[in-house]
């Protein structure tokens, strides 16, 4: 298009319109683009798939994180079967230590309950019967476990610990000495110098990184495929000449690119909010605060890297010219996209450090590596500065491939034959 | 005022559009006519902006067109097409705000047409779910929304039935009154005729005939029709006059000029029997086909 607003100051409206006085609807106008965008948005708004979709996510998504913490009661709980007096006193004091001991996905909540029974062979009635998971037999100096089968080791071993102390201390008591200055000396402290408050099991940074990943991969994929078939939408039922004909070409990418990266975003703003509120109902929720800095650094990039594709996205709709023919003229982009997302959570190392400045792969890797601690801050900056050049470039390619391809409508282009073609 | 000036399109080694040049004055109705491929859509399309010309200029009131001017055109693509999936008023309010209407002008105005138009039941309903009679009005309804100050239409009446042909012609006519210049195709010559004040005629790329129907006329050859009782056979020998065709008692000559006309009629009407002795006025699609050929 080779017209630019040359003389904005000798614009004619004001004549035109004393011509036409009937019509006084003409008002200085909303920027075009908008209009586009906000066309977009309530499209997507009343498409019933769409909202449905959305809907089921969420829901499905705050259901598997509710419904088994609401199912689990929240925690475990021993019956330990006990004969005497002195028995329910080993395991009030063992309890405790039952209850520090650590899971695999944080601290879990344990209650150990004494159940009093006549002798031994009502204890071991009990564990046989289930109604205790194990009985506590015997006296001092000849304690023993029941179990049906193997034992669960934390209460086991709580025990034993209990019972060690206990006979330990009276030895002591009667050799003349104290628990105290027998144990001096014997006690070996870990400290973990790389963790910070909140700080994550490895398994955990998997999950929560993976998660970042899909989420990306996923908006990726689809608002791209949106955006697209909304271009060839416009392509195929031939209103893109009356469209081009109204408003520059560009603020119909424009209004385009930007209704769908806003949909975009709020639909993922969406899931991770539901996301966030079901982690409240897990046991994982202590892992929130170290997530908290990833999450804020995870948001531009994820913005950059969605705007970054979504021109090549509607450039590759303006190449089809109906609908059976975006599978074609999208294949490469979606092809570059699943190899170079795999491709990137599969690397290790120094390629890994390297991968996490590549735009695009930066929105995968760098919330990853923010998340494990390892980054200084001028690292996700500079990534974020080079991917916000690649969606400039993109930008300025994937508008020119739009513009020139938009009214090509016989036939799809390849992408090789709309780069040389002319306007 | 609207004004080509030597707009040339070129495909490669094709010449689709040579220097076409001409204007549309404010409130005339111009005709653009021409066989398949002689270059009116690649033109109009020019007009509009959609297409970058290879050469040449496009003025509107004098200076070159902008893009600010072109939101205010109103335009009927060769290629028909409105969004299938979307109600009809809602996606005549778009693009009545696309050329700068406010949403309550452009519902109000986009209503205001489809009653007009017989389809103020049909408000809601999605555009695929209208007949495709019905689908041509909300197509013309959507290139005249938003106030337009110029009207290109390419094929505005093709695959219209009579009743809408005579709702769309009544509907230009208001815009012409109003000073709007409109510009339309057509092949339907005698639709042209009777609607127009001036008609471009397109023959490969290139205007080979402008000018009011009655300029074109004027070009046109002075031709008599003679009919006679006998045989007119004679009119062969007559000095200055060509014969054009003969068919027993009646003939069509072509005389130099007026003087040869009146001593034609002396002669035959001293040889008796004279019938019919009338000007010949050609149609437009007889001018056409002339200046196509020539």
């Amino acid at each position: 298009m080779s017209t630019t607003r040359e003389h904005p100051d000798v614009a004619p409206p004001q004549a035109d319109r004393a011509r036409v006085p009937d019509h006084p609807s003409v008002t200085p106008p909303r920027a075009p683009w908008t209009l586009v965008m906000a066309r977009e948005i309530r499209v997507r708004l009343t498409d019933k798939t769409f909202v449905l979709g959305t809907v089921l996510t969420v829901v499905l998504l705050l259901g598997a994180m509710v419904v088994p913490a609401l199912l689990g009661g929240g925690g475990t709980e021993y019956r330990v079967a006990v004969t005497d007096a002195t028995g329910a006193a080993l395991v009030e004091r063992a309890a405790p230590a039952v209850s520090g001991a650590p899971s695999m996905s944080g601290q879990e909540e344990v209650t150990v309950l004494t159940e009093p029974v006549a002798d031994r062979s009502a204890a071991e009635d009990a564990v046989v019967e289930g109604d205790a998971d194990v009985a506590l037999v015997g006296a001092d100096g000849a304690w023993e476990v029941l179990s049906d089968g193997e034992p669960p080791l934390r209460l086991t071993s709580a025990l034993a610990d209990t019972v060690r102390a206990e006979a330990l201390a009276a030895n002591a008591e009667q050799a003349g000495t104290s628990m105290a200055e027998l144990t001096a000396g014997t006690v070996l402290t870990t400290v973990d110098v790389g963790s910070q408050d909140g700080a994550m099991a490895e398994g955990m940074l998997f999950v929560v990184g993976l998660g970042f990943a899909m989420v990306f991969y996923i908006a990726a994929l689809m608002f791209g495929m949106q955006i697209a078939s909304s271009v060839v939408e416009e392509k195929q039922s031939r209103i893109v000449e009356i469209l081009a004909a109204a408003i520059p070409v560009r603020h119909l990418l424009l209004g385009k690119v930007l209704g769908n990266t806003l949909m975009a975003v709020g639909q993922m703003a969406l899931i991770v909010a539901a996301a966030l509120v079901g982690l409240t109902f897990t046991d994982l929720d202590v892992a929130l605060p170290g997530m908290a800095e990833a999450l804020g650094w995870y948001l531009p990039f994820f913005l950059l890297g969605f705007l970054a594709l979504a021109c090549v996205w509607a450039a590759a709709g303006a190449l089809a010219s109906r609908t059976e023919d975006l599978q074609s003229t999208t294949m490469p982009l979606t092809m570059v996209l699943v190899v170079a997302i795999f491709g990137a959570i599969n690397l290790d190392g120094v390629w890994r450090e390297v991968a996490s400045f590549v735009p695009v792969l930066s929105t995968l890797l760098m919330p990853m590596r923010i998340l494990e601690g390892d980054v200084s801050w001028w690292e996700p900056a500079l990534a974020l500065a080079l991917v916000a050049g690649f969606c400039a470039l993109t930008i300025l390619l994937g508008s020119r491939l739009y513009r020139r391809a938009l009214l090509h409508t016989s036939g799809s282009l390849t992408w090789r034959r709309a780069l040389r073609m002319g306007e | 005022m609207l004004e080509l000036q030597g707009l040339t399109r070129r495909y490669g080694d094709h010449l689709a559009v040579d220097e076409v040049g001409f204007a549309v004055p404010d409130g005339a109705m111009v005709g653009f006519v021409g066989g398949n491929g002689a270059g009116k859509t690649t033109t109009m399309r020019m007009v509009m902006g959609v297409l970058a010309p290879t050469a040449g200029t496009v003025l509107w009131q004098g200076r070159p067109v902008t893009a600010a001017d072109r939101s205010r055109f109103g335009y009927m693509p060769e290629e028909r097409g409105l969004y299938p999936k979307q109600p009809v008023l809602a996606q005549l309010t778009y693009l009545g705000q696309l050329h700068g209407m406010t949403a309550t002008a452009a519902r109000a105005r986009s209503t205001e047409l489809l009653e007009r138009f017989g389809l103020g039941e049909r408000l809601k309903d999605k555009l695929e779910t209208l007949s495709l009679g019905n689908q041509q009005r909300a197509q013309i309804i959507a290139s005249v929304l938003g106030d337009p100050v110029l009207l290109v239409l390419d094929e505005p009446f093709s695959g219209l039935d009579p009743a809408a042909v005579d709702q769309m012609s009544a509907l230009l006519r208001e815009y012409t009154a109003r000073g709007v210049p409109v510009l339309f195709s057509s092949h339907q010559l005698d639709l042209v005729d009777r609607l127009c004040d001036a008609i471009v005629v397109l023959h490969q790329g290139r205007v080979v005939a402008q000018g009011t129907s009655e300029q074109l006329r004027a070009t046109a050859p002075l031709r008599y029709r003679l009919t006679t009782t006998g045989d007119t056979g004679w009119v062969r020998g007559v000095p200055g006059v060509e014969v054009v065709d003969l068919d027993g008692p009646s003939a069509l000559v072509q005389p130099a000029d007026e003087q040869v006309a009146e001593r034609l009629l002396v002669d035959a009407v001293a040889r008796g029997g004279v019938r019919e002795f009338s000007r010949v006025v050609p149609s437009l699609s007889e001018i056409y086909r002339e200046v196509a050929v020539s």
